[in-house]
């Protein structure tokens, strides 16, 4: 584990290593997975799922091709949980079809099963047992035959580093130690799509960070994966497609890049001034393609524009002009957080019968 | 979204039902026979309870004997076969109360269920968890009360006892703790608590005991014919109980109520 670094540096090597592992993943114990003709590995349509009368979720549809990392975001009981147990074959849905990994989730959950990984943010191990024990009951489960347990199960204990620890009860493993075991375990039959729910929760930031690691690496093994998250900023790092889920329903889905450009042409521009200037605000004002001009004190005035690079400029010289002395000029692009407050207080203010976007 | 290529292999493995079944059922009872208070608690009901009876009832009973009134003592200490089993046996609710409930709770059901195990390969699997280790405090129990009899009375002594009637008691025990486990199971598999879990079935538990050990003392009256169809109709019961619940229990009720 790579500690110590500046939080950018930092970042980029441990996208080394992952990327080193993930090679090394993919020589050891890369699996290969089941993709339609198409290469979609998960296709959703109207996936929709009643709790008597509580709709959990409504006529969710969706696309994931083989290798590609799809984000589910949303508060708590956006109906992530409920979708992804639905897609993993535990859940029938009360209306819709979904295929996952060439199975029918209605027609065939036992095959999805068979073809997927669950990792939920509990890891649910059997406490009192032992790590190798404990594989070969899942591997068993699954029906990996003798051999091919005892090698797969040597693979990822090396994998996962956990080879010091195979003596112990899992009761005594740390969280980031047991996240690492339920991420095994959904590794052992080498399936074509992992659900990974919550997988950082409650993790310690060096133990969330592993498992990062882990998810690129799987990615760059051709993994297909269906992240939940509450976290803005793992989705946004490792995500292809970034779903946003309220009240059951996709609100929003796209690139994370994507959605931050839909979500706003404007880029909030901040200009910090030396010294109060009294005709600062009318001269930004009278600026072309300049909204929202505001000086949220004497010493700092602020505007949104959907062309900085045009505006800014001419914002300066007029400002100049006018007598200002600028000390700094900064531009924020909306972030991802941006973009899913902007679209959950939109959908909170819409009702309820309002139809999703997807 | 890119696609990427992909190579596709349709081999996937899926156990049979009987080796999933078996699988999960072994690593319950192993797990259930490891768990330090409970193996405590059975082990002193197992052994505690049928040393207690031959040393006081027994002790009592067999001093006041009169002459022709060895047949009436014989049936009255066989009756401590289904008593003494049944005691350890009523931990197969516990033990099955936790196998859904309490695996819920701890967050450990769902990888489970998610796995391609089949409906009736887990449900079994989890009946026969709670099975096993419940027959093998019961086998204790009825091991421990058979010769503290041979130590107290001597060989002769364990002749009193009528053999249809011991024997149709005997086998009752598995019978009975097969339904508890199925009887518990059904409602672990229902409500959101272990706690719950083993209340309800105690509400179950409890009368059936008592209708049990009632029938106990009316069993020599119906003769051999009557002991082996009460049998056969307890067993039925099991097999019904057992196929029904494991046809209709589905998963998803499991996770339906989380």
């Amino acid at each position: 584990m790579i500690s110590g670094f500046t939080p950018w540096v930092d970042y980029r090597c441990w996208m080394v290593v992952a990327r080193i592992k993930a090679l090394q993943y993919s020589q050891d114990v890369c699996c290969r997975g089941q993709a339609g003709r198409d290469g979609r590995v998960i296709e959703a349509t109207g996936l929709t799922r009643r709790f008597g009368d509580f709709l959990a979720v409504d006529g969710v549809s969706l696309r994931v091709p083989a290798g590609a990392i799809l984000a589910l975001l949303g508060p708590n009981g956006a109906g992530k949980t409920t979708t992804v147990r639905m897609l993993a074959g535990l859940l029938a849905p009360t209306a819709g079809a979904a295929t996952v990994a060439g199975c029918a989730v209605v027609g065939d959950p036992a095959g999805v099963r068979a073809r997927v990984g669950l990792v939920t943010d509990q890891p649910g191990l059997y406490e009192q047992m032992r790590l190798p024990a404990y594989l070969q009951f899942y591997g068993g489960l699954y029906g990996l035959d003798p051999a091919t347990r005892t090698r797969r199960i040597a693979e990822l204990i090396t994998f996962f580093e956990l080879a010091e620890h195979q003596r112990s009860k899992l009761a005594g493993f740390s969280k980031g130690m047991k996240q690492k075991v339920a991420l095994a375990r959904a590794l052992l039959h080498e399936p074509a799509v992992l659900f990974l729910d919550e997988p950082t929760s409650g993790l310690d930031p060096l133990g969330a960070r592993a498992v990062r690691d882990l998810i690129v690496s799987l990615k760059a093994a051709n993994r297909t994966i269906v992240l939940c998250t509450h976290d803005l900023d793992e989705a946004e790092r490792l995500a292809d497609t970034v779903a946003i889920m309220h009240r059951g329903r996709i609100v929003a889905a796209d690139t994370p890049a994507a959605l931050r450009d839909a979500a706003t042409t404007d880029t909030l521009v901040e200009i910090t001034l030396a010294a109060p200037t009294p005709d600062a605000v009318s001269v930004l004002a009278d600026l072309p393609d300049v909204a929202r001009v505001a000086d949220r004190s004497p010493l700092r005035l602020s505007y949104q524009t959907a062309q900085p690079e045009v505006t800014n400029p001419l914002a300066i010289a007029r400002l100049v002009a006018a007598g200002a002395a600028i000390v700094a000029v900064t531009c924020t692009t909306r972030t991802l957080e941006d973009v899913y407050a902007a679209y959950l207080t939109e959908e909170a203010a819409l009702p309820a019968s309002h139809g999703a976007r997807t | 979204m890119v696609l990427m290529p992909h190579d596709i292999s349709p081999k996937v493995a899926q156990p049979s039902t009987w080796q999933a079944l078996w699988l999960i059922a072994r690593r319950g009872a192993i797990e259930s026979l490891r768990d330090r208070m409970t193996l405590i608690i059975s082990l002193l009901f197992a052994i505690g309870g049928p040393v207690m009876v031959v040393q006081t009832v027994v002790r009592f009973q067999t001093a006041v004997i009169g002459p022709g009134e060895e047949a009436a003592v014989g049936r009255s200490l066989a009756i401590f076969f289904l008593i003494l089993g049944l005691a350890p046996t009523t931990g197969a609710v516990g033990i099955a109360s936790g196998q859904f409930a309490g695996e819920k709770e701890a967050g450990s059901l769902t990888p489970l269920l998610a796995s391609p195990a089949s409906n009736v390969a887990i449900f079994g699997g989890k009946i026969l968890a709670a099975v096993i280790p419940a027959l093998l405090y019961a086998a204790v129990a009825e091991l421990t009360f058979l010769l503290n009899l041979v130590w107290m009375l001597g060989w002769d002594g364990v002749a009193f006892l009528p053999r249809a009637l011991s024997l149709t008691l005997l086998a009752l025990v598995p019978v009975i703790a097969i339904f508890f486990s199925a009887v518990a199971s059904i409602v672990s598999s229902r409500v959101r608590t272990f706690n719950t879990a083993q209340q309800i079935s105690g509400l179950v538990v409890a009368p059936v005991s008592a209708l049990v050990i009632l029938l106990a003392f009316n069993l020599a009256r119906l003769g051999v014919r009557g002991m082996v169809l009460v049998l056969l109709a307890c067993i039925a019961v099991d097999l019904i109980v057992v196929i029904v619940a494991a046809r209709t229990w589905r998963r998803e009720e499991v996770l339906a109520g989380n």
